[in-house]
């Protein structure tokens, strides 16, 4: 027997709203369908109103995971159509931000993992180190969240010598954590019975359909701006990039453990190099007419900002791109051939982070499998006709 | 008196109220452990401790809106909640948690209760496929479905388990199978490998993690239950907490020596016992994520049926050979 | 494969003025429509670990601007190429790379270009009931916000 079943636009195993139409034969996926737009804000648009400081905590609201992601890939193309070179301490700070980030969105994903695989243990334990990672964040930016801490030409908050004993005491307190977690992602049987072999994506196939991040470097593809298209930062730091090949949901937590690992060796690098000297240069208000293409290496793989700028104090065009985009056909392509108690794994292992906005609902008649797509307006109107027929009597009595 | 003891034999001790108060602490019990496993508190707010949190839930539950959904099958469904708190609290009175008489057959010991008790213990499974299909729901359906592929898997290596103490105590009352192990404290030790294949199997039969698949939420969103609100869904929460009340005793009537002496001692074996069996059951709980439901099957047959088998084996050369 | 080898290969499928070097790691090539999906065709065949990042479209007055980025090892590779206004029409390069769906779908809704050959041509960002001939990344599109109605409330 066929049937369809709905994941999302509101679903427990989704954060954001984003629907995913699954026809199964039993447990067995035959076919799924991938529907967008349900939180499209039209930043794109806004952009082009704001001006070039304004557009930074514009896009810093893109994510609210991955905030300075945004953040540092709009500025570092901004700074280019300026003309300013941001003070290296100033750089060395930013990047610091950048992969505490990074250390942050892998831990809650693994967390997110664990519950999606029903293991609410390690859920709760990779949350509780996780406030670690915050701690420092809010220790640095003042904020837990949004750190707002990039502006034009460098950033906004310097650290001092306490700070940056108590960074390096918290990147201890999570490397130990970090090897724990790495253990059990490896051994523990039946999270790896849930995890191993599920959601096959070939290297070939991960090519086609242009998968980025920890996605494409789980299939065997060292895919990884850091590397590939570094900003003068990265080649001042060593670091390897974390690749799997076992192409699988397995795979693609061990890249994003590595990658935990990696970071940290970063950071303490950064620490260790941090140059003397101001933090930020004054930036101009307009920009000489031109373009730039900005590259960013964000945790769930690539960012990129296409900036035109036309001689004004805002931009002409601000494109992004953000990485889930890019992981979408090709999740859609592994989802056909799963079953449904992997759907939420094999989903939430691009590490989904949804922005885009629309106001209908797909319904599926139960009886007749026929489907009509309502608007909200119809909605509105089917709800309210519904609660004038009920009797007023109904579930208003106090039981006990 | 003898009547006098009978209706409070049905409605205080072992009955309805026992068992209904006993089953919320032991709720209780196994959120605080599954909590601490997992660096958390747990229920502190209600009561001392959180100790009426339970409770608390239940009536917030009956207050709460009672949906039924349009499509549904309207008699069964509301009658399914009803069954099954009905059938487990059954199946609660036929443990053997008093001074028995071994000698005389009684409505509640007799011989094959353990047989009867098996029944009843497999009812609710049934309730909640029923529950799931009348519901009409996608994802009742398939959650439904997902508790009958699960029954296939665990049911056989249950009752394996459960037969091997039987067999070497040579009786199918529990009240013997129990004098006997206290009788012989040492021949409890070659069942230990039923009592774990046992304790696997209830776990599924409870539908907890690793088997919470029927109703896992990150898939099916509330699985057999995603239509029951309000009164039905509490009956339900009910249900469960009994079952695990009755599945702990179950285990510790046949495996770990039963519940002695006159009502305070064996109260006391009861409570120590069950709440043992419970707590490992909840560490099994924390230390496990969710698998799939071709992996239980798999699982069920590739391992527990020819453990339990084995186990068969053993008891029977021991009986053959030592007793 | 550094750029000066990317250019070299480059020059070989257009003409030479075409391709332009302006930072380390950013080369842009243009190409008339027409041949695009052949350059790509060729680009994929013979630069290795390519794929494509993003397509991007930018109103410039009279024509649409549309740049499809490509990147690879080595860094990112551009190409730009310009449709009129009065017929916005382009070929899907869905063929050699099926990854770009959801970027072309994107342009149909943003710009209104239609894109030929497209394998799933549904609306993808837009709501069901967006009016039609509205495209909001054109500069002549301005957004007024209908008056809200709350059903039942004062009016």
């Amino acid at each position: 027997m066929k049937f369809q079943i709905p994941i999302g636009p509101q679903h427990p195993a989704l954060k954001e709203p984003i629907s995913i139409r699954l026809t199964v034969e039993g447990e067995v996926i035959k076919d799924a369908d991938l529907r967008l737009g349900y939180n499209h804000r039209g930043v794109e648009k806004l952009a082009e109103e704001k001006s070039w400081i304004q557009n930074i905590y514009l896009c810093e609201r893109i994510c609210g995971i991955c905030s300075h992601s945004h953040a540092t890939c709009f500025v570092q193309g901004a700074e280019k159509l300026l003309e300013i070179e941001p003070p290296r301490r100033g750089v060395y700070l930013r990047y610091l931000v950048s992969e505490l980030e990074r250390i942050h969105s892998h831990l809650l994903w693994l967390g997110v993992a664990g519950h999606e695989a029903g293991f609410d243990t390690f859920f709760m334990y990779t949350w509780r180190d996780r406030e670690v990672v915050m701690d420092l964040l809010e220790m640095i930016s003042g904020n837990r969240v949004h750190y707002a801490i990039n502006t034009l030409g460098g950033v906004r908050r310097d650290i001092d010598e306490t700070l940056r004993g108590k960074i390096l005491e918290g990147l201890a307190v999570l490397k130990a954590r970090s090897e724990y977690y790495f253990k059990i992602g490896a051994a523990e049987p039946t999270f790896v019975a849930r995890l191993a072999g599920v959601g096959p994506l070939t290297k070939q196939q991960a090519m086609d359909y242009c998968a980025v991040g920890p996605m494409a470097r789980a299939s065997g593809i060292d895919r990884d701006v850091r590397k590939n298209d570094p900003h003068d930062f990265y080649n001042e730091v060593e670091f390897d990039v974390a690749t799997a090949d076992s192409c699988d949901v397995l795979g693609r937590t061990i890249v994003r453990i590595k990658e935990l690992f990696e970071s940290y060796k970063i950071c303490e690098q950064i620490l260790q190099k941090l140059p003397d000297g101001p933090i930020a240069v004054k930036a101009p208000r307009r920009a000489k007419p031109g373009e730039v293409v900005s590259r960013y290496e964000a945790p769930r793989g690539e960012n990129i900002h296409y900036i035109v700028a036309n001689g004004s104090d805002k931009p002409e065009r601000l494109k992004v791109r953000a990485p889930t985009l890019a992981n979408y056909p090709a999740t859609i392509e592994i989802l056909k051939h799963g079953f449904i108690a992997d759907v939420p794994l094999i989903f939430a292992a691009i590490d989904p982070c949804i922005c885009c906005a629309e106001r209908s609902v797909e319904l599926v008649d139960a009886r007749s499998g026929e489907e009509r797509t309502l608007r909200f307006s119809d909605l509105r109107r089917m709800a309210n006709d519904r609660a004038r027929s009920l009797s007023l009597q109904r579930n208003v009595a106090w039981p006990l | 008196m003898a009547a006098l003891k009978t209706i409070l034999y049905l409605l205080v001790y072992p009955g309805f109220l026992f068992l209904f108060v006993y089953s919320t602490f032991v709720e209780w019990f196994d959120r605080k452990v599954y909590a601490r496993l997992q660096n958390r508190m747990g229920p502190t707010h209600t009561g001392r401790a959180g100790l009426l949190q339970p409770i608390a839930d239940i009536v917030k539950l009956m207050a709460k809106e009672d949906i039924v959904p349009d499509k549904a099958d309207k008699k069964v469904f509301t009658a399914l909640p009803v069954v099954g708190l009905a059938v487990v609290l059954t199946a609660g009175l036929l443990l053997p948690v008093w001074n028995i008489d071994l000698a005389a057959a009684s409505p509640i010991s007799f011989p094959g209760d353990l047989i009867v008790l098996l029944y009843l213990l497999s009812l609710p499974t049934l309730v909640l496929f029923l529950a799931g299909w009348s519901s009409t729901n996608a994802f009742s359906i398939i959650g439904g479905t997902r508790v009958l592929t699960m029954l296939f898997g665990y049911e056989v290596p249950l009752f394996l388990a459960v037969l091997s103490p039987a067999v070497l105590a040579g009786s199918w009352r529990m009240a013997e199978i129990a004098a006997f192990y206290r009788a012989h404290p040492l021949l409890i030790l070659p069942n230990l490998i039923g009592f774990g294949i046992a304790l696997i199997a209830v776990q599924a039969k409870l539908e907890r993690t690793p088997f919470d698949i029927p109703h896992a939420e990150t898939e099916i969103v509330g699985g057999t239950f995603t239509e029951y609100s309000g009164k039905k869904l509490a009956f339900f929460r009910l249900m469960a907490d009994v079952e695990l009340v009755v599945a702990a005793g179950l285990l510790a009537t046949v495996f770990l020596g039963g519940f002695g002496g006159s009502v305070l001692p064996a109260f006391v074996q009861f409570v120590l016992k069950t709440l043992f069996v419970v707590f490992l059951l909840s560490v099994l709980r924390a230390v496990t994520g969710r698998i799939r439901v071709d992996q239980v099957v798999s699982l069920a047959w590739k391992w527990l049926a020819p453990l339990a088998v084995l186990q068969l084996l053993i008891v029977i050369l021991i009986k053959g050979f030592a007793l | 494969m550094n750029d000066e080898q990317k250019i070299e290969k480059l020059k070989t499928f257009v003409s030479p003025e075409a391709v332009a070097h302006p930072a380390p790691h950013r080369i842009f090539v243009t190409v008339a429509p027409s041949g695009l999906v052949t350059l790509v065709e060729r680009m994929k065949a013979e630069l290795d670990n390519w794929y494509v990042i993003t397509i991007s479209g930018v109103d410039k007055g009279e024509s649409y601007e549309i740049l499809y980025h490509f990147g690879d090892t080595t860094g990112s590779i551009t190409v730009r190429t310009q449709i009129p206004k009065a017929d916005p029409r382009l070929p899907s390069i869905c063929g050699p790379i099926p990854g770009a769906v959801l970027y072309e779908r994107e342009l149909q809704d943003m710009f209104g270009i239609a894109v030929d050959n497209l394998p799933d041509p549904r609306p993808m960002l837009m709501p069901d009931d967006w009016p039609a001939g509205n495209f909001p990344l054109r500069k002549d599109w301005k957004f007024d916000r209908p008056a809200e109605v709350i059903p039942g409330g004062e009016k």
